[in-house]
């Protein structure tokens, strides 16, 4: 049932020019702007490390912004009563909307690396291209499963999207996605260290460069995301009693 | 005149009240204050990291591109979102002025975009310890103002377009985006091909963040002067190519029948 929500919501997502268009020019924009800070630095050797890196930015976009508005969005479109009304526990539900934003997150990371190599030259020589073909998808698995927490957590602010617009770029930053989390301040650190966009970030960085272990960073980026899917279950749970008790559900 | 003043000013204000509805206290300062923040700080620590450039460099040309978000959406919602919310019509409809009242439109957003420019360039000069020249103050405030200015009639020109094309908010979402990498704020110009460096020449931002840096540097106003007068004249270009295109995609518009088709 997961699976093939989330494949029902991957194609709907698909079928928006506009999503599609942002997901693919905007993090292109960023990886040129990556490229050319990196060049600009001396550190041509890294490119690969800036287009992974704006990758992995626009993934993050995707989930936030897409699972951000997970709720608020059926509520639009009128069906979130009906997917409701299932008879599944709701995070089982919505769980498919979040992962499908990861999904088409990754058209962000296809582009970004595309566009890295034919514009740029930059070769796609992963140090361990096996382990980089199984932390992506392993990343945007976490990640969607963390958009869960960020879905059931959202829906219950009013001013969610306060939230989803300031949280674009405090991710990028403090999860090293493309700054070094060692150039941030110290106490920047243990806020690095529960988030999966962190661990994720790393697993992919660590199997596109070789800079150490794949499968730790991997694991701990699960591990994560497993216990953030569990407490966004039973926050959708708490959130949907509350809704249906007190007549809300449809209510922005 | 006093009733053009009047159009322009309070037909601006009224407009901005409407028009720029999403607005809570805490999106806005969730999404138009702390949002351009951390993005100045992304770019302090990247270009920190890799050695590009010092704090300043990063401080000052962001907070001069924190003016953009609020500028060149609002400059596009002040013309796409009354076809959004039906109402393009009864504008068109009116026997007054439209290039007045959609040139007023600009004023509070650009009031707005200086606002957050402002906040930005305190904040992260008092985080990351930049200090800005007493005497500089005065320019860089005017350096602000025309960056606000001049993004805001860039947002209405895309506005203008939204008129004649549907998905504006792509063109306003990717145009943004490229303001990141072709103004020289986060990128030293030195390091972008001439056709880049060209383009950026031709968007907002680009002079004014070299004049607030030259500014913030202690070079005094004579040398902010001549890029300032780039940006004005960047500025007065948007706001006649959009006035152009708001006149000409009316008539299309109204030819065509199309006005209201979303």
């Amino acid at each position: 049932m997961i699976a093939v929500g989330a494949l029902l919501h991957a194609k709907q997502l698909s079928r928006s020019p506009f999503e599609i268009a942002t997901a693919l020019i905007v993090p292109v924009v960023q990886a040129t702007l990556a490229v050319y800070l990196f060049r600009a630095g001396g550190e041509p050797g890294r490119l690969l490390e800036a287009a992974v890196g704006a990758g992995l930015m626009g993934v993050w976009s995707s989930v936030l912004f897409g699972s951000g508005g997970a709720i608020q969005n059926q509520r639009w479109q009128g069906t979130l009563e009906m997917i409701m009304l299932a008879p599944r526990p709701p995070a089982l539900v919505v769980l498919p909307i979040t992962l499908a934003t990861a999904l088409t997150g990754t058209y962000a990371m296809v582009a970004t690396l595309a566009w890295g190599r034919l514009l740029y030259g930059i070769p796609l020589t992963f140090a361990h291209p096996l382990a980089f073909a199984v932390a992506v998808p392993g990343c945007i698995i976490g990640l969607g499963m963390f958009g869960l927490l960020l879905a059931s957590t959202f829906v219950l602010l009013r001013n969610a999207n306060a939230l989803t617009n300031t949280l674009e770029y405090p991710i990028w930053l403090v999860s090293g996605m493309l700054v070094p989390i060692t150039a941030l301040p110290g106490w920047t650190g243990p806020i690095a260290a529960v988030l999966p966009t962190t661990w994720g970030a790393r697993a992919v960085r660590e199997a596109a460069t070789g800079s150490g272990p794949t499968w730790p960073s991997l694991g701990i980026c699960l591990a994560i995301s497993l216990a953030c899917l569990a407490l966004g279950a039973i926050m959708m749970t708490h959130v949907e009693r509350r809704a249906r008790a007190a007549a809300t559900l449809a209510l922005a | 005149m006093t009733a053009l003043l009047r159009l322009i000013g309070v037909g601006g204000v009224i407009a901005y009240r409407a028009l720029f509805n999403w607005t809570t206290p805490a999106m806005f300062v969730g999404t138009l204050l702390v949002g351009p923040l951390f993005q100045l700080l992304f770019f302090a620590y990247l270009g920190r990291q890799l050695g590009v450039a010092d704090d300043g460099f990063y401080i000052t040309g962001n907070a001069v591109l924190a003016a953009s978000l609020a500028c060149v959406f609002g400059g596009t919602m002040a013309v796409s979102n009354e076809r959004r919310f039906g109402t393009l019509g009864h504008v068109l409809l009116s026997p007054r002025s439209r290039t007045a009242v959609f040139l007023g439109r600009v004023l509070p957003y650009a009031a707005n975009g200086l606002l957050i420019a402002v906040t930005t360039l305190t904040a992260a000069s008092l985080l990351l310890g930049l200090r800005v020249p007493v005497d500089a103050l005065p320019g860089l405030l005017l350096t602000l103002a025309v960056a606000a200015l001049a993004c805001g009639f860039f947002g209405l020109t895309l506005g203008a377009i939204g008129l004649r094309f549907r998905d504006v908010w792509l063109v306003s979402n990717v145009s943004v985006a490229l303001l990141l990498l072709l103004t020289g704020v986060n990128v030293p110009a030195a390091g972008l091909p001439a056709w880049m460096r060209v383009t950026g020449e031709l968007l907002p931002i680009t002079h004014a963040a070299e004049a607030a840096r030259r500014l913030v540097a202690g070079e005094g106003f004579g040398a902010a002067a001549p890029p300032l007068a780039a940006e004005l004249a960047i500025a007065v270009g948007y706001a006649v190519l959009a006035a152009t295109l708001l006149k000409l995609f009316e008539a299309e518009s109204r030819r065509r029948a199309s006005l209201d088709t979303l």
